[in-house]
């Protein structure tokens, strides 16, 4: 399009077009950030809309509140963590505590304050190692009656809320169970396949573990006395071995001799 | 008159919710025979019936314990605990699971809610035959006197004089939870009363009045 110019003019020349491209760009670039800031508006009014018109349910219903967690981790929107993030504190909080600030944050902020009072006052008993359903189980029967339902799902994202505080709450996953971990211990491979293993009935016994596992009997001790030292374990002594019972049964023993 | 029991109890357990709704509404009237005692959900866990020796899980466990034989002995209205006969009573022994708490072992959780102050020893002689029988203060006689006070003040019966069997046998209490108390605990309780100077307890052994100021 452009001829290509001989002599002084040429740099005259050359300078419009440059400062004309840069104009149109200037143009093309604000003319674009507008479209994307009303986008970016519509957007935002019609989550914020969605989310009071659907605050209740958000709160109240399980499977919602789940999909509508869903549906923000899809559009690269996660409620939780930009809640936390340094937003104008005159505003009150940032964009999306405001935006959800009465539905979606508070909800997992105040389980989130349960499941940490749930792991305070059972970590002498447990070790501070806790199944995420005994949580779920404590909260929901010191609900009131009519109390919103929760789930797994929301314990462990409510879990998830309180990383930003650098707290030592932490999840973890042995066997085909998911523990809240609210002291900050590792378990070595043999412990947590002890652990898997009181799964499956409740408690452990060292002859079972050297029968199941094929392990000499000291692995066995060891690790069983290992546990018990961090109260991890119980024994009961009033069977014809030792039995080491996971605290964590002590919900579902009860729930088969209601009355 | 209902709150101070149910917050101090609610210490020792789980501790998430203030329960007051369900409890209060129970405090007060004697529980019928009709309702049975609900065990806690420990009750049905064999090592609890096991001392755990690993301090901070004992610990745990005495608490339950502790827990547990008050709202039992609350729910029976037992004041004083013979351990030699409890032993072999549901308290002790859970007959599901064939779990039984050894008396040495009973006398331990006394002895741990003797230092909680939920406890007391009856009893002379030596060693554990002084450590048979125990006072179970699901309501200590500090809290029996609040509760009576707060009952007189409610029904402005200041500077009137009652008998003692006025207080906790009539028609008038039935409705309290000291209603029909151990009278020796009675006694406890009001010595702490006039002590405070709020009372005057004036009378022979079983014709005494009390008259509150």
């Amino acid at each position: 399009m452009s001829r290509k110019g001989v002599g002084l003019a040429a740099f005259d020349r050359s300078r419009i077009t440059s400062a004309q491209y840069a104009s149109h760009g200037n143009n093309l670039r604000s003319s674009h950030s507008t479209s994307i800031a009303t986008q970016l508006s519509v957007f935002r009014s019609l989550l914020q809309q969605f989310a009071q018109t659907h605050a209740k349910d958000i709160r109240s219903n399980p499977s919602f509140r789940a999909e509508f967690a869903r549906m923000c981790a899809a559009i690269g929107v996660d409620p939780l963590a930009s809640s936390s993030g340094a937003g104008g504190k005159d505003g009150g909080g940032s964009f999306w505590a405001q935006m959800l600030g009465g539905s979606v944050n508070d909800f997992y902020f105040e389980l989130a304050v349960r499941v940490v009072e749930v792991c305070g006052a059972t970590r002498e008993e447990n070790g501070g190692f806790i199944g995420v359903k005994e949580v779920k189980d404590r909260i929901m029967s010191t609900r009131m009656e009519g109390g919103a339902e929760i789930t797994d799902d929301d314990i462990l994202r409510a879990v998830n809320t309180l990383k930003p505080l650098g707290s030592s709450y932490s999840t973890l996953i042995v066997g085909h169970k998911t523990y809240i971990r609210s002291i900050p211990k590792e378990l070595n491979t043999d412990q947590s396949a002890v652990l898997e293993a009181a799964q499956l009935l409740g408690y452990v016994s060292v002859s079972m573990l050297i029968l199941n596992l094929r392990w000499p009997r000291a692995r066995a001790k060891t690790a069983i006395d290992d546990l018990v030292s961090e109260s991890m374990l119980w024994v009961d002594k009033q069977s014809d071995e030792w039995e080491y019972w996971s605290p964590g049964f002590m919900l579902e023993v009860d729930n088969g001799n209601a009355g | 008159m209902s709150l101070s029991y149910p917050l101090s109890l609610a210490s020792s357990g789980t501790t998430l919710v203030p329960s007051s709704v369900s409890t209060t509404t129970r405090t007060g009237k004697p529980i019928s025979d009709s309702e049975t005692f609900t065990y806690p959900r420990e009750y049905n866990f064999p090592p609890f019936f096991t001392l755990q020796r690993i301090s901070s899980t004992s610990h745990a466990q005495s608490q339950k314990w502790s827990s547990l034989i008050q709202s039992y002995c609350r729910f029976h209205r037992l004041f004083k605990l013979s351990l030699i006969d409890a032993v072999s009573s549901p308290l002790f022994h859970n007959a599901r699971i064939n779990k039984r708490l050894e008396l040495n072992d009973a006398r331990e959780m006394v002895e741990f809610m003797r230092k909680e102050g939920r406890a007391e020893w009856i009893g002379s002689g030596k060693g554990d035959e002084r450590r048979n029988t125990a006072w179970i203060w699901w309501r200590n006689p500090e809290e029996w006197a609040n509760a009576i006070a707060e009952w007189v003040e409610e029904t402005g019966q200041k500077n009137t004089v009652l008998t003692l069997y006025e207080l906790t046998e009539s028609d008038i209490t039935v409705s309290q939870e000291f209603h029909g108390m151990d009278p020796e605990v009675l006694q406890k309780a009001l010595s702490t009363l006039v002590k405070r100077g709020k009372a005057q307890v004036f009378g022979q052994e079983d014709q005494q009045g009390v008259k509150f100021f």
